[in-house]
Protein backbone atom coordinates (compact mmCIF):
# COMPACT_ATOMS: atom_id res chain seq x y z
CA UNK A 1 0.00 0.00 0.00
CA UNK A 2 1.33 3.30 -0.88
CA UNK A 3 0.12 6.21 1.08
CA UNK A 4 1.48 10.07 -0.02
CA UNK A 5 -0.44 12.70 2.07
CA UNK A 6 1.18 16.50 2.66
CA UNK A 7 2.32 16.95 6.46
CA UNK A 8 -1.07 19.93 6.54
CA UNK A 9 -1.61 19.87 10.63
CA UNK A 10 -5.00 20.57 11.91
CA UNK A 11 -4.63 24.03 13.24
CA UNK A 12 -7.32 25.88 15.17
CA UNK A 13 -8.80 29.10 13.27
CA UNK A 14 -6.94 32.57 14.08
CA UNK A 15 -3.89 31.13 14.98
CA UNK A 16 -1.23 33.19 12.59
CA UNK A 17 1.54 31.01 13.90
CA UNK A 18 -0.16 27.96 13.03
CA UNK A 19 -1.80 29.57 9.77
CA UNK A 20 1.95 30.48 9.17
CA UNK A 21 3.45 26.55 9.54
CA UNK A 22 0.49 25.27 6.71
CA UNK A 23 1.35 27.72 4.24
CA UNK A 24 4.55 25.84 4.33
CA UNK A 25 3.64 22.27 4.64
CA UNK A 26 6.39 19.15 4.42
CA UNK A 27 5.13 16.44 1.68
CA UNK A 28 6.35 13.11 3.06
CA UNK A 29 5.43 9.66 1.39
CA UNK A 30 5.47 5.99 2.70
CA UNK A 31 4.94 2.47 1.50
CA UNK A 32 4.05 2.11 5.44
CA UNK A 33 1.07 4.04 6.32
CA UNK A 34 1.11 3.81 10.07
CA UNK A 35 5.24 4.71 9.37
CA UNK A 36 4.19 7.93 7.85
CA UNK A 37 1.99 8.96 10.45
CA UNK A 38 4.11 8.35 13.03
CA UNK A 39 6.80 10.19 11.46
CA UNK A 40 4.40 13.08 10.61
CA UNK A 41 3.04 13.61 14.36
CA UNK A 42 6.71 13.79 14.60
CA UNK A 43 7.47 16.46 12.45
CA UNK A 44 4.17 18.27 13.76
CA UNK A 45 5.06 17.58 17.48
CA UNK A 46 8.09 19.82 16.49
CA UNK A 47 6.08 22.91 15.79
CA UNK A 48 8.86 24.32 13.54
CA UNK A 49 7.25 26.98 11.54
CA UNK A 50 8.89 25.41 8.18
CA UNK A 51 10.63 27.69 5.62
CA UNK A 52 10.07 25.83 2.50
CA UNK A 53 7.98 22.91 1.56
CA UNK A 54 10.36 20.07 1.53
CA UNK A 55 9.61 16.20 0.88
CA UNK A 56 10.77 13.10 2.83
CA UNK A 57 10.00 9.67 0.77
CA UNK A 58 10.49 6.89 3.65
CA UNK A 59 10.32 3.64 1.93
CA UNK A 60 10.56 0.56 4.86
CA UNK A 61 12.71 -2.16 2.99
CA UNK A 62 13.76 -5.86 3.96
CA UNK A 63 17.24 -4.50 3.27
CA UNK A 64 18.64 -1.15 2.83
CA UNK A 65 20.40 -0.87 -0.67
CA UNK A 66 23.99 -1.52 -1.32
CA UNK A 67 25.55 2.02 -2.47
CA UNK A 68 28.50 2.24 -4.53
CA UNK A 69 29.80 5.12 -2.70
CA UNK A 70 33.52 6.04 -1.96
CA UNK A 71 33.48 9.40 -0.52
CA UNK A 72 35.30 9.58 2.87
CA UNK A 73 32.79 8.74 5.34
CA UNK A 74 32.40 10.95 8.83
CA UNK A 75 31.21 9.47 11.84
CA UNK A 76 28.92 11.20 14.00
CA UNK A 77 27.35 8.96 16.71
CA UNK A 78 25.99 5.88 15.33
CA UNK A 79 25.94 7.42 11.68
CA UNK A 80 28.48 7.77 8.67
CA UNK A 81 27.71 10.59 6.57
CA UNK A 82 28.94 10.95 2.69
CA UNK A 83 29.04 14.47 1.55
CA UNK A 84 30.26 16.55 -1.68
CA UNK A 85 31.59 15.73 -5.00
CA UNK A 86 30.93 14.43 -7.38
CA UNK A 87 27.31 14.60 -6.70
CA UNK A 88 27.12 16.52 -4.03
CA UNK A 89 23.98 14.58 -2.30
CA UNK A 90 25.14 13.69 1.49
CA UNK A 91 23.99 10.10 2.36
CA UNK A 92 23.69 9.11 5.42
CA UNK A 93 23.75 5.28 6.76
CA UNK A 94 22.48 4.12 10.45
CA UNK A 95 24.14 0.51 10.23
CA UNK A 96 22.38 -1.81 8.19
CA UNK A 97 19.34 -0.66 9.99
CA UNK A 98 18.57 2.41 7.55
CA UNK A 99 19.75 4.75 4.70
CA UNK A 100 19.35 8.32 3.52
CA UNK A 101 20.24 10.11 0.18
CA UNK A 102 19.53 14.18 0.70
CA UNK A 103 19.20 15.80 -2.37
CA UNK A 104 22.51 17.97 -3.65
CA UNK A 105 20.31 21.46 -4.00
CA UNK A 106 16.84 20.62 -3.31
CA UNK A 107 14.90 20.30 -0.15
CA UNK A 108 14.03 16.58 -0.19
CA UNK A 109 15.54 13.26 0.60
CA UNK A 110 14.80 9.37 0.11
CA UNK A 111 14.92 7.16 3.06
CA UNK A 112 14.93 3.61 3.28
CA UNK A 113 14.39 1.78 6.77
CA UNK A 114 14.66 -1.52 8.03
CA UNK A 115 11.59 -3.12 10.05
CA UNK A 116 14.49 -3.14 12.53
CA UNK A 117 14.43 0.32 12.37
CA UNK A 118 10.61 0.92 12.25
CA UNK A 119 10.58 -1.09 15.15
CA UNK A 120 13.00 1.30 17.14
CA UNK A 121 11.47 4.50 15.57
CA UNK A 122 11.85 7.08 18.62
CA UNK A 123 15.32 5.88 18.67
CA UNK A 124 15.62 6.11 14.92
CA UNK A 125 14.04 9.67 14.61
CA UNK A 126 16.78 11.25 16.83
CA UNK A 127 19.77 9.22 16.03
CA UNK A 128 19.01 8.97 12.40
CA UNK A 129 16.22 10.89 10.60
CA UNK A 130 16.67 14.14 12.67
CA UNK A 131 20.33 14.08 11.17
CA UNK A 132 18.53 13.89 7.47
CA UNK A 133 16.16 16.33 8.19
CA UNK A 134 19.22 18.99 9.14
CA UNK A 135 20.78 18.32 5.76
CA UNK A 136 17.47 18.92 4.10
CA UNK A 137 16.61 21.98 6.46
CA UNK A 138 19.93 23.27 5.23
CA UNK A 139 18.60 23.48 1.81
CA UNK A 140 16.06 25.97 3.05
CA UNK A 141 18.55 28.41 5.02
CA UNK A 142 17.89 26.60 8.08
CA UNK A 143 21.60 25.71 10.03
CA UNK A 144 21.20 23.28 12.80
CA UNK A 145 22.60 24.44 16.16
CA UNK A 146 23.23 22.39 19.36
CA UNK A 147 21.61 24.60 22.16
CA UNK A 148 19.03 25.37 24.45
CA UNK A 149 17.09 28.65 23.65
CA UNK A 150 15.23 30.83 26.40
CA UNK A 151 13.85 34.03 26.63
CA UNK A 152 13.84 35.88 29.88
CA UNK A 153 11.14 37.32 32.23
CA UNK A 154 12.97 40.78 30.89
CA UNK A 155 11.87 39.65 27.36
CA UNK A 156 15.55 39.18 26.43
CA UNK A 157 16.59 35.85 24.29
CA UNK A 158 19.52 33.55 25.54
CA UNK A 159 21.12 30.44 23.54
CA UNK A 160 22.78 28.36 25.89
CA UNK A 161 24.94 26.60 23.41
CA UNK A 162 27.42 23.18 24.93
CA UNK A 163 27.93 19.72 23.99
CA UNK A 164 25.76 17.07 25.94
CA UNK A 165 25.94 17.05 29.48
CA UNK A 166 26.82 20.61 29.81
CA UNK A 167 23.98 21.70 31.62
CA UNK A 168 21.74 22.94 28.86
CA UNK A 169 18.66 21.20 29.91
CA UNK A 170 19.29 21.04 33.45
CA UNK A 171 19.16 24.95 33.04
CA UNK A 172 16.37 25.04 30.85
CA UNK A 173 14.19 23.09 33.41
CA UNK A 174 15.20 25.36 35.97
CA UNK A 175 14.61 28.73 34.51
CA UNK A 176 11.32 27.17 32.98
CA UNK A 177 9.83 26.96 36.04
CA UNK A 178 10.61 30.59 37.20
CA UNK A 179 9.38 32.63 34.47
CA UNK A 180 11.13 32.12 31.45
CA UNK A 181 9.88 30.63 28.42
CA UNK A 182 11.57 27.85 26.06
CA UNK A 183 12.09 27.29 22.71
CA UNK A 184 14.19 24.11 22.91
CA UNK A 185 16.99 22.79 25.10
CA UNK A 186 18.55 21.21 22.69
CA UNK A 187 17.81 21.23 19.27
CA UNK A 188 17.94 24.28 17.37
CA UNK A 189 17.86 25.86 13.52
CA UNK A 190 19.67 29.39 12.89
CA UNK A 191 17.36 31.25 10.89
CA UNK A 192 17.45 35.14 9.42
CA UNK A 193 14.44 35.97 7.09
CA UNK A 194 11.97 35.88 9.73
CA UNK A 195 14.38 37.43 12.67
CA UNK A 196 14.37 40.78 14.14
CA UNK A 197 15.38 43.10 11.69
CA UNK A 198 18.54 42.05 10.44
CA UNK A 199 18.86 40.13 13.41
CA UNK A 200 19.36 36.14 13.32
CA UNK A 201 17.27 33.95 15.27
CA UNK A 202 17.14 30.73 16.72
CA UNK A 203 14.16 28.34 15.65
CA UNK A 204 13.59 25.63 18.41
CA UNK A 205 12.61 21.98 17.52
CA UNK A 206 10.12 21.47 20.44
CA UNK A 207 10.63 18.50 22.82
CA UNK A 208 10.21 17.09 26.44
CA UNK A 209 13.51 19.02 28.03
CA UNK A 210 15.22 15.73 28.63
CA UNK A 211 17.06 15.17 32.23
CA UNK A 212 19.53 12.62 33.32
CA UNK A 213 18.59 11.65 36.84
CA UNK A 214 20.91 14.24 38.32
CA UNK A 215 19.65 17.07 36.48
CA UNK A 216 15.85 15.57 37.66
CA UNK A 217 16.70 15.65 41.34
CA UNK A 218 17.72 19.18 41.31
CA UNK A 219 14.89 20.10 39.70
CA UNK A 220 13.43 18.20 42.76
CA UNK A 221 10.25 17.51 40.42
CA UNK A 222 8.61 13.81 40.22
CA UNK A 223 6.78 12.43 37.22
CA UNK A 224 7.79 13.73 33.48
CA UNK A 225 7.22 11.87 30.32
CA UNK A 226 9.29 8.24 30.64
CA UNK A 227 12.51 8.37 28.10
CA UNK A 228 14.24 5.33 29.37
CA UNK A 229 15.73 4.16 26.12
CA UNK A 230 17.78 7.90 26.00
CA UNK A 231 18.11 7.17 30.10
CA UNK A 232 16.31 10.23 30.65
CA UNK A 233 12.89 12.01 31.80
CA UNK A 234 11.11 14.37 29.64
CA UNK A 235 9.09 17.20 30.64
CA UNK A 236 6.66 19.46 28.74
CA UNK A 237 7.82 23.06 29.09
CA UNK A 238 3.95 23.99 30.32
CA UNK A 239 4.05 21.28 32.92
CA UNK A 240 7.40 23.23 34.48
CA UNK A 241 5.03 26.54 34.62
CA UNK A 242 5.85 28.30 31.35
CA UNK A 243 5.44 28.97 27.76
CA UNK A 244 6.99 27.31 25.03
CA UNK A 245 8.05 30.13 22.31
CA UNK A 246 9.29 29.04 18.42
CA UNK A 247 11.52 31.91 17.90
CA UNK A 248 14.41 33.30 20.00
CA UNK A 249 16.21 36.05 18.80
CA UNK A 250 19.06 36.17 21.25
CA UNK A 251 20.66 38.86 23.26
CA UNK A 252 22.82 36.70 25.13
CA UNK A 253 25.12 33.22 24.57
CA UNK A 254 26.32 31.32 27.31
CA UNK A 255 29.12 28.44 26.52
CA UNK A 256 28.31 25.95 29.13
CA UNK A 257 29.72 23.70 31.39
CA UNK A 258 29.43 22.26 34.66
CA UNK A 259 30.93 22.58 38.27
CA UNK A 260 30.50 23.15 41.37
CA UNK A 261 29.30 27.08 41.23
CA UNK A 262 28.01 29.23 38.94
CA UNK A 263 30.15 31.82 37.06
CA UNK A 264 30.35 33.53 33.81
CA UNK A 265 33.63 35.13 31.92
CA UNK A 266 32.83 36.95 29.02
CA UNK A 267 33.90 36.20 25.97
CA UNK A 268 35.72 37.53 22.75
CA UNK A 269 34.96 37.31 19.22
CA UNK A 270 37.41 34.95 18.26
CA UNK A 271 36.09 32.44 20.94
CA UNK A 272 32.57 32.71 20.60
CA UNK A 273 33.23 31.85 16.83
CA UNK A 274 35.06 28.95 17.20
CA UNK A 275 32.77 27.77 19.63
CA UNK A 276 29.63 28.60 17.58
CA UNK A 277 31.55 26.84 14.97
CA UNK A 278 31.49 23.58 16.91
CA UNK A 279 28.17 23.87 18.21
CA UNK A 280 27.26 24.03 14.12
CA UNK A 281 29.56 22.16 12.54
CA UNK A 282 27.53 20.69 9.66
CA UNK A 283 29.03 24.24 8.62
CA UNK A 284 32.48 22.36 7.49
CA UNK A 285 30.72 19.74 5.82
CA UNK A 286 29.17 21.22 2.50
CA UNK A 287 29.75 23.37 0.33
CA UNK A 288 25.93 24.46 -0.17
CA UNK A 289 25.20 27.16 1.81
CA UNK A 290 28.09 27.21 4.29
CA UNK A 291 28.60 30.92 3.35
CA UNK A 292 25.15 31.77 4.43
CA UNK A 293 25.44 29.22 7.37
CA UNK A 294 28.86 30.85 8.48
CA UNK A 295 27.08 33.92 8.40
CA UNK A 296 24.25 33.25 10.26
CA UNK A 297 27.14 32.20 12.67
CA UNK A 298 28.83 35.26 12.61
CA UNK A 299 24.94 37.35 12.86
CA UNK A 300 24.55 35.70 16.13
CA UNK A 301 28.18 36.38 17.55
CA UNK A 302 27.77 39.89 16.82
CA UNK A 303 24.63 40.92 18.14
CA UNK A 304 25.05 38.88 21.20
CA UNK A 305 26.96 39.39 24.31
CA UNK A 306 28.44 35.96 24.96
CA UNK A 307 30.09 34.27 27.98
CA UNK A 308 31.74 31.12 28.92
CA UNK A 309 29.73 29.88 31.62
CA UNK A 310 29.77 27.39 34.66
CA UNK A 311 26.24 25.89 35.81
CA UNK A 312 26.51 25.30 39.53
CA UNK A 313 23.88 23.79 41.94
CA UNK A 314 24.01 27.15 43.21
CA UNK A 315 21.79 27.75 40.09
CA UNK A 316 19.03 26.42 41.89
CA UNK A 317 19.15 28.06 45.47
CA UNK A 318 18.94 31.76 42.77
CA UNK A 319 17.78 31.20 39.78
CA UNK A 320 18.44 34.56 38.94
CA UNK A 321 21.41 34.60 39.24
CA UNK A 322 22.74 34.12 35.70
CA UNK A 323 20.97 37.72 34.57
CA UNK A 324 22.70 39.19 37.71
CA UNK A 325 26.16 37.66 36.41
CA UNK A 326 25.63 39.00 32.62
CA UNK A 327 24.64 42.86 34.08
CA UNK B 1 56.72 36.64 -5.25
CA UNK B 2 56.03 36.43 -8.85
CA UNK B 3 53.00 35.43 -10.74
CA UNK B 4 49.37 34.91 -9.81
CA UNK B 5 47.74 33.79 -6.67
CA UNK B 6 44.08 33.03 -6.07
CA UNK B 7 42.21 31.47 -2.67
CA UNK B 8 41.08 27.53 -2.78
CA UNK B 9 37.45 27.53 -4.10
CA UNK B 10 36.73 25.73 -1.45
CA UNK B 11 37.21 28.39 1.48
CA UNK B 12 34.15 30.58 3.01
CA UNK B 13 35.05 34.21 4.66
CA UNK B 14 32.61 36.37 7.40
CA UNK B 15 33.85 39.51 9.04
CA UNK B 16 33.35 39.02 12.85
CA UNK B 17 34.65 42.26 14.78
CA UNK B 18 37.81 43.17 13.80
CA UNK B 19 38.78 39.58 12.25
CA UNK B 20 37.54 36.88 9.78
CA UNK B 21 36.36 33.29 10.30
CA UNK B 22 38.02 30.91 7.29
CA UNK B 23 36.57 27.60 6.46
CA UNK B 24 38.18 25.21 4.43
CA UNK B 25 35.74 22.79 3.72
CA UNK B 26 37.70 20.79 1.45
CA UNK B 27 39.67 20.00 4.94
CA UNK B 28 36.88 20.64 7.24
CA UNK B 29 38.89 23.53 9.34
CA UNK B 30 38.59 27.17 10.31
CA UNK B 31 40.73 29.30 11.74
CA UNK B 32 40.31 33.13 12.29
CA UNK B 33 42.78 35.69 10.35
CA UNK B 34 43.44 39.36 11.35
CA UNK B 35 41.21 42.19 9.15
CA UNK B 36 44.58 42.32 7.06
CA UNK B 37 44.43 38.76 6.13
CA UNK B 38 41.29 38.97 5.77
CA UNK B 39 41.02 41.71 3.08
CA UNK B 40 44.03 39.96 1.01
CA UNK B 41 41.55 36.59 1.14
CA UNK B 42 38.78 38.77 -0.04
CA UNK B 43 40.59 40.24 -2.67
CA UNK B 44 41.92 36.69 -3.71
CA UNK B 45 38.52 35.73 -4.68
CA UNK B 46 40.04 36.80 -8.41
CA UNK B 47 43.68 35.73 -9.29
CA UNK B 48 45.89 38.83 -7.91
CA UNK B 49 49.11 39.17 -8.45
CA UNK B 50 51.72 39.69 -5.50
CA UNK B 51 51.74 44.26 -6.51
CA UNK B 52 48.30 44.07 -6.59
CA UNK B 53 47.74 42.63 -3.40
CA UNK B 54 50.09 45.24 -1.41
CA UNK B 55 48.65 47.60 -3.56
CA UNK B 56 45.29 46.79 -1.90
CA UNK B 57 46.48 46.80 1.69
CA UNK B 58 47.91 50.05 1.19
CA UNK B 59 44.75 51.64 -0.11
CA UNK B 60 42.57 49.52 2.84
CA UNK B 61 44.72 50.52 5.55
CA UNK B 62 46.95 53.12 6.89
CA UNK B 63 50.41 51.84 6.87
CA UNK B 64 53.86 52.07 5.31
CA UNK B 65 54.57 50.51 2.04
CA UNK B 66 57.53 48.56 3.12
CA UNK B 67 54.92 47.62 6.48
CA UNK B 68 52.19 46.20 3.67
CA UNK B 69 54.72 44.62 1.55
CA UNK B 70 56.24 42.76 4.70
CA UNK B 71 52.47 42.05 5.80
CA UNK B 72 51.28 40.79 2.51
CA UNK B 73 54.41 38.65 1.64
CA UNK B 74 54.37 36.79 5.17
CA UNK B 75 50.79 36.58 5.29
CA UNK B 76 50.63 34.69 1.73
CA UNK B 77 52.94 32.67 2.06
CA UNK B 78 51.33 31.22 5.16
CA UNK B 79 48.59 30.70 3.17
CA UNK B 80 49.89 28.94 0.06
CA UNK B 81 51.80 26.60 3.06
CA UNK B 82 48.63 25.65 4.33
CA UNK B 83 46.74 25.48 0.96
CA UNK B 84 44.56 27.91 1.68
CA UNK B 85 45.97 30.20 -1.78
CA UNK B 86 47.39 28.65 -4.91
CA UNK B 87 49.40 30.04 -7.83
CA UNK B 88 47.56 30.38 -10.68
CA UNK B 89 48.37 30.24 -14.44
CA UNK B 90 47.28 33.87 -15.87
Amino acid sequence: MTSTESGLASGRHGDPEREARDSHPYVLTSNDAALGASLRRWLDESRLDWPATFQLDVQVVETVAVVDDTREAFPQADLLIQAGAPDGTVRITWGSRAMAIVDATEPRATVQMTPEAVAALETAERAFLLVTLLFVLRRVGWYHIHCAALVDPRGRGWLLVGQSCSGKSTTSALLASHGWSVSTDDIGFLSHSRGEGSKGSVEGFRSPIALRDGGQALLGKAGGIDLSRRGKTGFDVEDLGARWVSRVTPEFLLFTSTGTTTSVTALGPRAVINHLIESSLWVLFELVHAQEHLDALARIATQSRAFSATLGPDLFANPDLLQELVQ
Amino acid sequence: MKGSFRRHADLRLTALADEGVVLHLGERRYFTVNETGLAILNALEQPRTYDELVAGVLDEFEVEPEVAAETTTAFLQRCIDSNLVLAVDT
